[in-house]
């Protein structure tokens, strides 16, 4: 070929164009404002050298009228293509908010329809960072139809490959529900906003002043809305987390989740199991601690982390092999289940359950939590979430009962009869309808009234309910509970229970799909 | 397969009070830390502790705290807080910093029914996220109500063996 | 008289401090098992337990009477002793073992009672020629009377509530103007905290030394002095550091206020251990305000400079055995610190830390002494105090032992949670203590900084928490992922996905 030949020379022309739309000018523009460019995010996600871009020299679609600025800028504000991370294909899209506020128009919306296509077809985790002003208004319905392309391409591929959101800029009206359809949502803190409607029509229609971030910052979503699934405090961060996340995942629902090489294998009994969980099954601890004792040193990887904090959830290695936890947080709201901790519990066993990873319970829940508010907001729909998500999880599914296992909490958390392959107990372990003092008010009403001295018998009564109806044994002797185990062993008991349960595979009856009560 | 890269890029840890650390060349013989070569090992001893040898000195150290980047490290058992920022991020700090508004106030209420136990601060009192300020007893058990912030007590609006309702204001925490 | 089994109603260090005497005098030592720390380092050294533990009451074990009491009676337990704290200086106590037959380590129910309430104690002592500060006669009824008896000690006074202790219903008055709010809110938090409103005032002495006196009786009408503890550095009343003896006493008035001691111990015919704290003003003016009759946490640095223990010598006396030394023979010799190492956070205003401590590492020395109640992997809990130890170290004089301290706090290694060890490193190495010109003010107004730091500390966190933040990184880069293995799915499961 001739590389001074005209062909050649626009080549290199249109590259050196490119390069400079995405030069200096550029990241100078994002940096001050305390973001990286659409580019440098891609950078530091992908492996050294492995990404390739596709679509770079897109034009923007020209608009109806002369309303607005015109744009002659590349790729009409998104960067879309394919790399490695960690060895392992993924495809990216990156709105580019150099361009138009990485505003989307019809062919900003065609090139993400068209990388989510692909990493369906391919069967690798698509991953999309945000940073858009929304919709571009001089298109109008165009790019309305274009969101409206890629929900649905979202919709399509969940549950076949994972999708993950990162916001890094604004998102922001229509913007938002592509995000929250994807199965994890990051944020970064201060920079990235998500709202359905902003501050300024907040102001307009109701009169209130919001600022963005109390509207819709990181931190609302993390702790308030849950939208946010992971936040950190800067980009950087942002996407190491986004690495560390996809090491937990398979790359499609085909595959199984991937191992780690150099993994913990040691299956020595853990004495401090036995300090961390008071006896007194009114006194709280942290699960987190038993959680870190159980995995793998160092791995375990936290989900919603500051949303719903009465249940803990996050992804594990167990020699080496990813594994989903739900465990009750006995240090917030004494463990009770709410509306907050179902929801977030359910949407993380469904993503476990389409993704072929095994699910571990650890269980220290005195019920849900009573109040007319939960009542009033639906507990009983929301619970409902739950005890669908564990009952429908085909995935291998083990319990550890700690302590406290009472009434409809009981059964919801994964028991014996509702789908539980492998439900192990603690000495500990209170199994029964309710509480020991709950229960010797009904049983013994009368006795309690006629009585001299009422506060001592329900004591010595409470303590007789224990000895007899509320223990692991009873449930272990009507097989309710495979097996009472030591709670120093509990690492290497899930392990071989995991081992067992490899090839565990149910059939479940044929249908469009059930109807989870949403 | 580097996809960040450490080794070359200098990092700053960074003090709540803002002074800056910048280290570099870490895990090499050429350690900088403010421009200045210095020579620190780290040790595990055989008693599980950890310390760092200084100048012929050494030093009880010891990790209480970490959080993504944010850690809290005791040196001879006095805490100290630093975020670990790559120039980038530190530029982006500062520019937060700058457009930060001033000594919000932030509520600390009841998330349910109960009674208190014990009150863990007074006015006036540093608190840090995740901080253990008052312990409220509900459905039997005691929980910990946690800082939501890191900041500094202004008013405790309750006392111990006070029940309270859901949502009742416990205390104000200015940042 | 002699006993052969003893019940130690406490906890923690002085549980374990209790033993070893007990050991060394041939009785037989039973513990109490609470369901708060059902592990405890504390309960493998009484020769038997006795589990509370099994069922939750409602009165926290230490202070539950008849439960102790009905235990040492199923147990045929001949004595308790009650440590500090809890039932110590419990007159109701003490009473309930002499009904019921049971020797209690400490002096009689009556004169626990006497000298537990302010009014009498200082009736006491006037009688016995003590030096006393100025004020009213028993409680002021009201502000009129208050300022009457204010205006005619003169400003500023203090107003005390008469069952108070541990600085709660206190309050100075600096002016006349002030005076009926404050009585106001002395009586309101007296009543709160005591259930019992009365107050007295008297003469507020600034920036006072808290001087103490450890002294012995027996039933036989003997009576020695161990010579002073130094405890002004306090804290919101709490005491911290300790020393023995005070660089503030020389003999002459060392002499004069141990004999004052003796007398407030023979005008109650006192027997076994207690201690009679003084207030020393800026012109070496004492006062006695008060006295304890149970065993003192500090009371280490006396043993340490007598050579005597002390809790022998209380159960000695507690058994009517006649004291087996007289003033004479009582040399003090050399000088002792003592370090009140707790689980809190100086930098957050001395709250308590709670957590586990993973590893505790003391320094070794001849002259260090440490009485702890706690090993490796105790957990440091929000029902008890907060102590982790107390160090106790020695010096041939004041400025060696000073020294002496601060080298061994600096090998005081203590994983897991945060101590005070910074703030002893810091007030040892404050100039004003180490002249000696320091009172109860010291920490408030002497005091810099409330933890010590070395001047590369910080560098050296820094140094740290980058360190350990890139080798997370570069474990995390390192951990690679087998892909290959996720793909490798048995036929079984494989033909079966694919339907």
């Amino acid at each position: 070929m001739d590389i001074n030949g005209k062909l050649y020379r626009k080549f290199l022309e249109r590259n050196a164009a490119y390069e400079q739309q995405n030069g200096k000018d550029a990241a100078k523009k994002q940096h001050s404002k305390g973001k990286l460019t659409a580019r440098e995010r891609i950078e530091l996600l992908f492996d050294a050298g492995t990404f390739d871009e596709i679509d770079a020299f897109t034009r923007t679609a020209p608009a109806e009228s002369n309303f607005g600025k015109v744009v002659t800028a590349y790729g009409d504000g998104v960067i879309i293509g394919h790399g490695k991370i960690k060895g392992r294909t993924a495809f990216i899209y990156s709105q580019d908010f150099n361009v138009m506020g990485g505003s989307l128009g019809s062919v900003h919306a065609s090139k993400i329809a068209k990388i989510q296509d692909m990493a369906l077809k391919m069967g690798a985790p698509i991953i999309g960072i945000i940073d858009s002003g929304g919709a571009r208004i001089q298109e109008g319905v165009a790019s309305l139809a274009g969101y409206a392309g890629i929900f649905r391409r979202n919709v399509f591929s969940s549950g076949v490959i994972p999708q993950i959101s990162v916001i890094m800029g604004p998102a922001a009206g229509g913007a938002v529900y592509s995000p929250s359809i994807t199965d994890f949502v990051f944020m970064t803190n201060k920079t990235s906003h998500m709202f359905v409607t902003g501050p300024n029509v907040v102001k307009e229609v109701l009169n209130e002043d919001v600022s963005f971030d109390e509207l819709g910052g990181a931190e609302v979503h993390m702790k308030k809305s849950g939208v946010a699934n992971f936040v950190y405090e800067d980009e950087e961060n942002t996407l190491r987390g986004v690495i560390k996340l996809l090491s937990y995942l398979p790359s499609n629902n085909m595959e199984n989740p991937p191992a780690i090489e150099a993994c913990d294998t040691n299956i020595e009994p853990a004495p401090q199991m036995l300090e961390i969980v008071p006896d007194d099954p009114n006194k709280p601890y942290d699960i987190k601690e038993v959680i870190r004792l159980l995995v793998d040193k160092d791995t375990f990887f936290e989900y919603a982390e500051n949303y719903a904090q009465n249940i803990v959830v996050g992804f594990g290695r167990l020699k080496g092999r990813t594994i989903g936890i739900i465990a009750n947080q006995p240090k917030v709201l004494a463990g009770t289940l709410d509306i907050n901790s179902s929801t977030k519990a359910a949407r993380f066993i469904r993503f476990c359950d389409s993704f072929n990873i095994p699910i571990l319970t650890l269980e220290d829940v005195p019920g849900f939590l009573p109040g007319i508010d939960q009542e009033h907001n639906g507990i009983i729909r929301h619970g409902a979430k739950l005890l669908y998500a564990y009952a429908d999880a085909t995935v291998p599914k083990v319990t550890v009962i700690l302590r406290k296992s009472y009434g409809g909490a009981y059964c919801v958390m994964n028991s014996k009869n509702l789908g539980g392959d492998f439900n192990f107990a603690w000495p500990t372990a209170e199994i029964a309808v309710m509480g020991p003092e709950g229960a010797v008010s009904i049983l013994y009403r009368k006795e309690l009234i006629e009585s001299e001295d009422p506060a001592k018998l329900k004591k010595e009564l409470a303590k007789r309910y224990r000895e007899e109806i509320a223990n692991p044994y009873v449930a272990d002797e009507k097989g309710f509970i495979d097996e009472v185990i030591d709670p120093a062993v509990t690492r290497r008991k899930i392990i071989y229970a995991f081992e067992a349960l490899e090839n565990k595979h149910v059939t479940s009856p044929s249908r469009k799909h059930g109807n989870i009560p949403l | 397969m580097k996809n960040i890269q450490h080794k070359e890029t200098e990092f700053i840890a960074l003090t709540p009070k803002n002074t800056r650390y910048k280290i570099k060349n870490l895990f090499t013989d050429s350690l900088k830390i403010n421009h200045k070569k210095l020579d620190i090992q780290i040790f595990d001893d055989e008693n599980g502790f950890t310390y760092l040898l200084y100048k012929n000195k050494k030093y009880h150290a010891e990790i209480i705290e970490k959080n993504q980047n944010k850690y809290i490290v005791l040196i001879n058992g006095v805490s100290y807080t630093f975020t670990i920022e790559t120039p980038f991020s530190y530029q982006r700090k500062k520019y937060l910093d700058k457009q930060k508004p001033k000594n919000k106030v932030e509520v600390v209420q009841a998330p349910m029914p109960g009674k208190i136990i014990d009150v863990l601060v007074e006015p006036g009192a540093e608190v840090k996220t995740g901080e253990a300020v008052i312990i409220l007893e509900a459905m039997k058990m005691q929980n910990e109500i946690v800082s939501p912030v890191d900041g500094k007590i202004v008013k405790v609006y309750v006392r111990q063996n006070d029940i309270v309702n859901k949502d009742d204001l416990f205390l104000e925490i200015a940042r | 008289m002699k006993i052969k089994s003893l019940m130690i109603a406490n906890r923690g260090e002085i549980a374990i401090r209790i033993c070893h005497t007990a050991k060394k005098m041939g009785i037989k030592t039973y513990g109490i098992k609470t369901s708060k720390e059902p592990n405890a380092y504390y309960l493998s050294f009484p020769d038997e337990i006795i589990d509370f533990s099994d069922d939750i009451e409602d009165i926290p074990e230490f202070l539950d009477v008849e439960r102790l009491i009905n235990a040492a009676k199923a147990h045929k337990i001949e004595a308790i002793h009650p440590g500090y704290g809890f039932l110590a200086e419990s007159p109701y106590f003490a009473n309930r073992c002499e009904e019921e037959k049971i020797l209690f380590i400490g002096p009689s129910a009556d004169i626990i009672h006497k000298m537990g309430n302010k009014t009498i104690a200082k009736q006491l002592a006037k009688k016995y020629n003590v030096p006393l500060l100025k004020g009213s006669q028993g409680n002021v009824k009201n502000p009129e009377e208050a300022r009457k008896i204010a205006k005619s000690i003169g400003y500023p006074v203090i107003l005390k509530a008469a069952a108070g202790g541990g600085g709660r219903g206190m309050r100075i008055v600096e002016k006349d103007d002030q005076l009926e709010k404050m009585f106001r809110l002395a009586t309101s938090e007296a009543e709160k905290a005591f259930n019992d409103g009365s107050v007295f005032i008297e003469k507020y002495v600034r920036n006072p030394r808290h001087i103490e006196f450890q002294v012995f009786g027996d039933q036989h009408g003997n009576y020695i002095h161990l010579g002073e503890r130094e405890c002004s550095v306090q804290r919101k009343h709490q005491k911290l550091l300790e020393e023995a003896p005070s660089s503030a006493l020389d003999e002459k008035l060392r002499t004069e206020m141990g004999e004052a001691a003796i007398r407030i111990a023979q005008s109650v015919k006192y027997y076994t251990a207690g201690t009679v704290e003084f207030l020393l003003d800026q012109d070496r003016n004492y006062y006695f305000m008060e006295m304890n009759t149970r065993i003192q946490v500090e009371h280490p640095v006396t043993e340490l400079v007598t050579g005597l223990d002390l809790i022998e010598l209380q159960i000695l006396t507690a058994l009517g055995e006649k004291l087996p030394i007289g003033q004479s023979d009582i040399k003090l010799t050399g000088w002792a610190i003592e370090c009140r190492i707790n689980a809190e956070d100086v930098q957050a205003g001395f709250s308590p830390f709670l957590g586990t401590i993973e590893k505790i590492q003391y320094p070794k020395s001849k002259n260090i002494r440490i009485d702890s109640g706690i090993t490796d992997k105790s957990v440091v809990t929000p029902y008890f105090d907060s102590m982790v130890a107390k160090l106790i170290v020695t010096g041939e004089d004041r400025e060696k032992a000073i020294a002496n301290t601060f080298n061994a706090l600096q090998k005081f290694w203590v994983k897991g949670i945060k101590t005070t060890i910074p703030f002893h490193k810091a007030v040892l190495s404050n100039e004003k203590f180490k002249k000696g010109d320091f009172n109860t003010s010291f920490i408030e107004t002497e005091m810099e900084s409330l933890f010590y730091q070395g001047g590369d500390d910080e560098m050296l966190g820094a140094f740290l928490a980058t360190f350990d933040f890139l080798a997370t990184l570069e474990t995390e880069d390192s951990r690679t992922v087998d892909f290959e293995k996720g793909r490798n799915i048995s036929p079984w499961v494989l033909n079966k996905r694919l339907k």
